[in-house]
């Protein structure tokens, strides 16, 4: 014990006096967290949450230039700015970036479309035997003038449709309203008595939203605060890989790990000094990393971090997770012999498994065979754990196999190293 | 094997992977307790491989060690326990201070407490370092480096204590000081192994010597009587006349 202890003692005096490590520990990630979050806080946003400015060049005198006013404005996605041009200028505006997205209804938009509804129920009605089957039935033959809908040219093709479907949702709303009116009124006209004269039609078909999850963190949704400081401190953590691997290379290169050999201790008594020491390290990173998310991205406008309530379930993770970050630590330290060597492949590795396991982008948006090799990346497991946690309200049941993994993964490295140090000292 | 033997070695070999040649070729011999025992050969005679099995940092390809009646193979442990070493290179921490590296090395010994803090005062002081022990080792000068890492050697009494050039680079003052500790500790009990390229340091030092080339162990025994019985002017003539003047590497 006494061995263990002073090994301890050993490594945090020099940690503490490698003022570079440190700041690579904990400035690094600190960084990381709030510059990624603020960064990606938009593209997290809800479109409702960020109203998309649109201009709207309603050239139609009649209702349903009104009602596409209206429609758009009750959505609230979109900021409506009405614009007095022509469509030319109109154009001009949203290519130059003033606006996002321009519609543009041409004029006598609403006759044409009450006379294309005027043909079609009485097309409708006239094949039912109720109305006179040559009533109005040249009403469409002239061509007709779309809504326009320009898009700026840095538009996101995902973005566009959504745009696009919600324009059309308006759009259908207004047809479909319409079309019954002109039912009514032909009926009437037909002598058959108007039913529901007063009634308003809901949508037919309705849903409802509900989380997956069994318990789920109250109006919780993944947002840039609630991806971000998670998936950074697995990151951060797994970077102490940098850190851990430099002084094992640095005790070789300096000939005090000759001594530590040829003193009494095992080759486990030593390592786990190490990995003890820097396992502390690691959750006071991850400390740090929930107290920014909690206390700091608030100041900067972004939403708190919410952690969930099982505690107890979150320093599991933490555990394991930091546990499986020094365990590659010290494999990485022994497989390589050169400071640089060591610092380089740590590095990118990590960046690697980071980006494997959706530390930058969520894994689900991945290409199958990314999604498939993702679920070999131990960050990928800690980030899903910590996700099910502070997101979907989880508890032990929930987490068991990712924390399982990611203990195995220190078990395996560790024993990796082991067997490679020994190789190398004979 | 022998009572009063420090060191028995019996048929020891050590071939690099890969290698056509043995680093060391089946070499024997014997170490009394209580010697000053020099281990001299040229760059690439085989002198680190030898040690650096004697202290269990290399595992032999074939052969016996026995360090104080214990035997290498099952009593690694043990061995530990009552042997150190001082390496040609400071093997400390050079960001912890002289004291930190020797409380950190006395616990690893299962040294504690005010024995231990008694311990390293007393051997800073032998050593003109107590007034630096606060100071952080890469803030020592060559010198003061040196006489710090045999301080580390010797913290716990080893009971055999190898020693890799230890004067390699000290002014003649450092170099005086451990000398004379040197012959203090093995008065006290300490059987020591040394290597040197400083010939008349051997001559001055060592109770033994055995000249070592190509692995093998070439000439072994009292350096005055090796001297006299090669018909030689003194040590530093017997190792050019037993290894020839061929420059190494």
């Amino acid at each position: 014990m006494l061995r263990l202890f002073a090994t301890i003692k050993k490594e945090f005096l020099i940690l503490l006096r490698d003022k570079s490590g440190l700041a690579i520990l904990f400035v690094m990630p600190v960084a990381l967290v709030t510059i990624m979050a603020l960064i990606q806080d938009a593209p997290f946003r809800d479109y409702q949450e960020m109203k998309i400015p649109l201009l709207l060049l309603n050239k139609d005198e009649g209702d349903l230039g009104k009602k596409i006013s209206a429609g758009l404005k009750d959505s609230k996605i979109f900021e409506v700015n009405y614009f007095n041009g022509t469509t030319e200028a109109a154009r001009i505006a949203i290519a130059g970036g003033k606006y996002q997205i321009g519609i543009i209804i041409p004029a006598k938009a609403t006759n044409l479309l009450d006379h294309k509804i005027d043909f079609f129920v009485n097309a409708t009605l006239a094949s039912m035997g109720l109305t006179d089957s040559t009533a109005s039935t040249t009403a469409v033959q002239n061509s007709s003038e779309p809504v326009l809908v320009y898009f700026a040219p840095d538009i996101k093709k995902s973005f566009k449709n959504s745009v696009l479907s919600s324009i059309r949702q308006v759009a259908a709303k207004l047809e479909s309203q319409s079309l019954i009116e002109s039912f009514k009124k032909e009926l009437s006209n037909a002598g058959t008595p108007e039913a529901h004269s007063n009634t308003e039609f809901g949508d037919f078909i309705t849903f409802r939203e509900e989380s997956a999850v069994e318990h789920p963190v109250t109006n919780l949704e993944l947002n840039s605060v609630q991806h971000n400081v998670p998936a950074w401190t697995m990151f951060g953590m797994f970077f102490i890989v940098i850190t851990l691997a430099g002084s094992m290379i640095k005790e070789r290169e300096e000939g005090s790990y000759l001594r530590i050999r040829t003193m009494p201790g095992s080759y486990f008594t030593v390592m786990a000094g190490k990995i003890i020491s820097y396992l502390f390290v690691c959750l006071i990173q991850f400390s740090l990393m929930l107290m920014v998310g909690i206390f700091l991205l608030p100041v900067f406008g972004l939403p708190q971090l919410t952690i969930g309530s099982n505690i107890p379930a979150i320093i599991l993770v933490a555990l394991s997770s930091a546990l499986a970050a020094t365990g590659y630590g010290v494999l990485v330290g022994t497989v390589f012999n050169t400071h640089q060597q060591s610092s380089t492949f740590g590095a990118v590795s990590v960046v690697i498994l980071a980006a494997l396991g959706g530390i930058w982008v969520p894994v689900y948006v991945m290409p199958e065979v990314i999604r498939v090799i993702a679920e070999l990346s131990p960050l990928y497991w800690g980030l899903n754990a910590f996700q099910t946690l502070f997101l979907g309200g989880g508890d032990f049941s929930s987490i068991w196999a990712n924390t399982s993994k990611l203990l195995i993964f220190f078990a395996l490295t560790v024993g990796l190293a082991y067997f490679i140090n020994k190789t190398k000292n004979n | 094997m022998a009572l009063g033997i420090a060191i028995e070695v019996k048929n020891l070999s050590k071939t690099y992977k890969g290698a056509l040649v043995p680093a060391v070729n089946n070499i024997s011999f014997a170490i009394p307790k209580g010697e000053i025992w020099g281990l001299l050969g040229p760059n690439g005679a085989g002198k680190t491989t030898t040690i650096s099995m004697l202290c269990g940092l290399l595992a032999p390809s074939s052969g016996d060690i026995h360090l104080n009646g214990l035997d290498y193979s099952s009593q690694r442990d043990a061995i530990k326990k009552i042997i150190s070493i001082v390496p040609q290179d400071i093997a400390l921490f050079p960001t912890l201070t002289a004291y930190e590296n020797l409380e950190y090395i006395g616990n690893m010994y299962g040294l504690k407490g005010a024995m231990l803090k008694q311990k390293i005062n007393d051997s800073l002081e032998v050593f003109g370092l107590l007034e630096n022990a606060d100071k952080r080792i890469e803030k020592y000068s060559g010198g003061m480096k040196r006489r710090i890492n045999l301080i580390a050697g010797i913290l716990h009494q080893p009971q055999i204590l190898f020693l890799d050039e230890p004067t390699v680079g000290v002014d003649v003052q450092s170099r005086n000081i451990i000398v004379e500790f040197l012959h203090r500790i093995n008065k006290e009990g300490t059987t020591i192994i040394y290597t040197s390229h400083l010939m008349e340091e051997a001559a001055e030092l060592c109770t033994g010597i055995a000249i070592i080339d190509h692995g093998a162990i070439i000439a072994s025994g009292k350096p005055a009587q090796l001297v006299q019985q090669y018909e030689c002017l003194n040590l530093e003539d017997l190792f050019l006349k037993l290894t020839g003047r061929t420059l190494r590497d």
